[in-house]
């Protein structure tokens, strides 16, 4: 599902020259749920963002859903993001002007949806996440676990293929933890949604299928 | 989109007021500016209605001691011919002082069946009047000898006057009478439409009465037709020789279009006055959109990366900033339009509900316009924010 070829990632300021992720290859298969683990400034993010296509490597290959990404337009990049993948951040990154319901829609504003369609399929996201009864709140009406839960409402509504989690227990106590884990495994049982998560927390990695550790921008498990 | 980005502006209202406020104020000057400029564009694209062009304006006062009218009159008259022979003048007209673009007026209020016909203008004038300006006749006659021995009171009105009173219908033979003096006056003849106030005014409801020999106490103007050759030489040689006919009269010569000149100037005063004051409105509000959107950007930064990541194109970001603009710019609008229709409605200023539409239109497309132009370059650098960058700040 996801091909990574000795990726690189350099940051140039005019005087300085950081290695991000030096010589990263990873392959993640269809339904898989793989965590990936190391100190902060590891690149695990980096790694993350490279996955999303929100950010360019500067060496390497990369191939996600067959598709090899490199000589994408700007477009043709968001139109992939949109279709085939879905994003889940630790600061859960919802619109606090926007109702819970309609968080949920942003990812289908971007397609060719009906209203109605939109409605529909973000109800069914919520449902699923257990919050249809908060549909019509704002996010600053919610606890830090619900508000995750509208995250990956928003991050499934449009079926994707691959959803990136990045830290998404991080700002959440334990027992919140826990009930988003459980929502992203049943995703990954239930649906066989590929999933990448990027964690600190030993637990919860240990609930997935595979760990990848990094360490200094190199894979070292 | 549409709906989903009033949502978003809506729900923000209150972030939003400032700025729906500002350009609110500035649609209503552009609207008065517009209406000022539309106006005075339509008053100047219509005729002037007289050949201003090598006509001299005499002023003088009389006098003469005799009190006797049939003197004055053959005193006046020989003055007119000896003028009339001089040959530079084409043509020449005694009138009363409100000659054109003097800021003179003399209105009356008159009656026709049973309507009250108010600010009427009012002008006495001679045989030689319409000769002198190169006034159309479009129904009727002008004034003849014939008319000086009338029993019935005549008079001549302008094209205004008559399509106000009669409408379609012919106005030769009708009457018409003062307000509070119940003797008829007779409607001989009509006149074009003359903008006797400049280029920048609209021509007014007039009505143009026969000088008597009793005029001649007070009338205080020469209107002359002179040739294109008549230069100051002839000018000095004129003063002399009115200067020797009229003993101890102050006389002053003056040139219609350089009359006309003047008075446009201060016609357009109070247009180019409103004009700087919405110019550095104009300017403000610009700064104010281009701040608000700027300081905007950097605060959403983090639902623009989000926007970027769950699909949409660096195009779409900026085309939503923008769009967002202009919706906040439409409350504004819809806001003003409300204020504005009101000007036709309730017919402020009498002016025609056309010049109103088309300020409001224009109003509507310059604040369009501005707020498109202000949006743009802020749309662009929202467009070139690293989505991976922006989503990490948060």
């Amino acid at each position: 599902m996801i091909s990574l070829k000795n990726i690189e990632k350099v940051y140039r300021t005019t005087n300085i020259e950081t290695l991000a992720l030096n010589n990263i290859s990873l392959n993640i298969a269809k339904g898989e749920f793989l965590s990936i683990m190391g100190p902060s400034g590891c690149g695990k993010s980096t790694l993350l963002n490279i996955m999303g296509l929100l950010d360019a490597p500067s060496k390497g290959q990369i191939e996600i859903a067959e598709q090899t990404t490199e000589k994408l337009s700007d477009k043709q990049l968001a139109r992939f993001r949109n279709q085939k993948l879905g994003f889940i951040f630790q600061s859960y990154h919802l619109i606090n002007d926007l109702q819970v319901l309609d968080n949920v829609e942003l990812p289908l504003l971007y397609r060719d949806a009906s209203a109605r369609e939109r409605r529909q399929l973000a109800s069914e996201a919520l449902e699923k996440v257990g919050l249809s009864n908060r549909m019509k709140h704002f996010p600053t009406q919610l606890s830090g676990g619900q508000r995750q839960r509208v995250a990956i409402a928003r991050a499934i509504v449009g079926k994707p293929e691959i959803i990136l989690a990045d830290e998404p227990t991080g700002n959440l106590d334990s027992a919140m933890g826990n009930e988003i884990m459980e929502i992203l495994i049943n995703l990954n049982q239930k649906d066989s949604t590929t999933i990448v998560m990027v964690t600190h927390d030993e637990n919860m990695a240990q609930k997935t299928h595979r760990l990848v550790r990094l360490f200094d921008g190199s894979q070292v498990l | 989109m549409f709906k989903h980005l009033f949502k978003l502006i809506w729900n923000k209202k209150k972030q939003n007021s400032l700025l729906i406020v500002e350009i609110l104020l500035s649609f209503l000057v552009m609207f008065a500016v517009f209406s000022f400029g539309v106006n005075s564009y339509r008053n100047y694209a219509k005729p002037m209605g007289i050949n201003y062009e090598h006509v001299w304006v005499i002023t003088y006062n009389n006098s003469l001691k005799t009190t006797n009218s049939d003197s004055l009159t053959l005193f006046y008259e020989g003055l007119l011919r000896n003028i009339k022979a001089l040959p530079q003048v084409q043509n020449a007209s005694f009138t009363s002082g409100n000659v054109p673009f003097s800021n003179s007026h003399s209105t009356s209020a008159f009656m026709y069946q049973g309507k009250k016909i108010d600010r009427v203008n009012q002008f006495t004038v001679d045989e030689n009047y319409t000769n002198t300006l190169g006034i159309k006749v479009i129904e009727g006659h002008w004034y003849n000898k014939q008319d000086a021995g009338s029993k019935t009171r005549v008079t001549i009105i302008n094209n205004m006057l008559k399509e106000k009173l009669f409408g379609k219908a012919s106005a030769i033979g009708k009457f018409i009478n003062y307000y509070e003096d119940k003797n008829k006056i007779k409607i001989i003849g009509v006149i074009n439409d003359i903008k006797f106030d400049g280029d920048y005014q609209s021509a007014d409801i007039s009505m143009y009465n026969r000088y008597d020999t009793s005029a001649y106490h007070w009338m205080s103007k020469i209107l002359l037709k002179v040739s294109p050759d008549a230069d100051a030489s002839f000018e000095s040689h004129l003063s002399k020789m009115l200067s020797n006919s009229l003993k101890n009269s102050n006389i002053e010569i003056e040139h219609l279009p350089n009359k006309l000149k003047s008075y446009n100037k201060i016609t357009l005063v109070p247009l180019i006055i409103l004009s700087i004051v919405a110019a550095f409105l104009i300017i403000n509000v610009a700064l104010g959109i281009f701040g608000v959107l700027w300081y905007n950007i950097n605060k959403r930064r983090g639902e623009i990366g989000l926007r970027r990541a769950i699909g949409a194109s660096g195009g779409s970001v900026s085309s939503q900033l923008v769009n967002e603009a202009l919706i906040v710019a439409t409350f504004s609008l819809i806001i003003g339009s409300f204020f504005a229709v009101q000007f036709p409605l309730l017919n402020v200023f009498d002016l025609p509900a056309s010049v109103y539409l088309t300020a409001l239109g224009l109003a509507i497309l310059f604040i369009y316009f501005v707020v498109l132009a202000c949006s743009l370059y802020p749309g662009k650098q929202a467009a070139a924010i690293y989505p991976a960058v922006a989503l990490h700040e948060e």
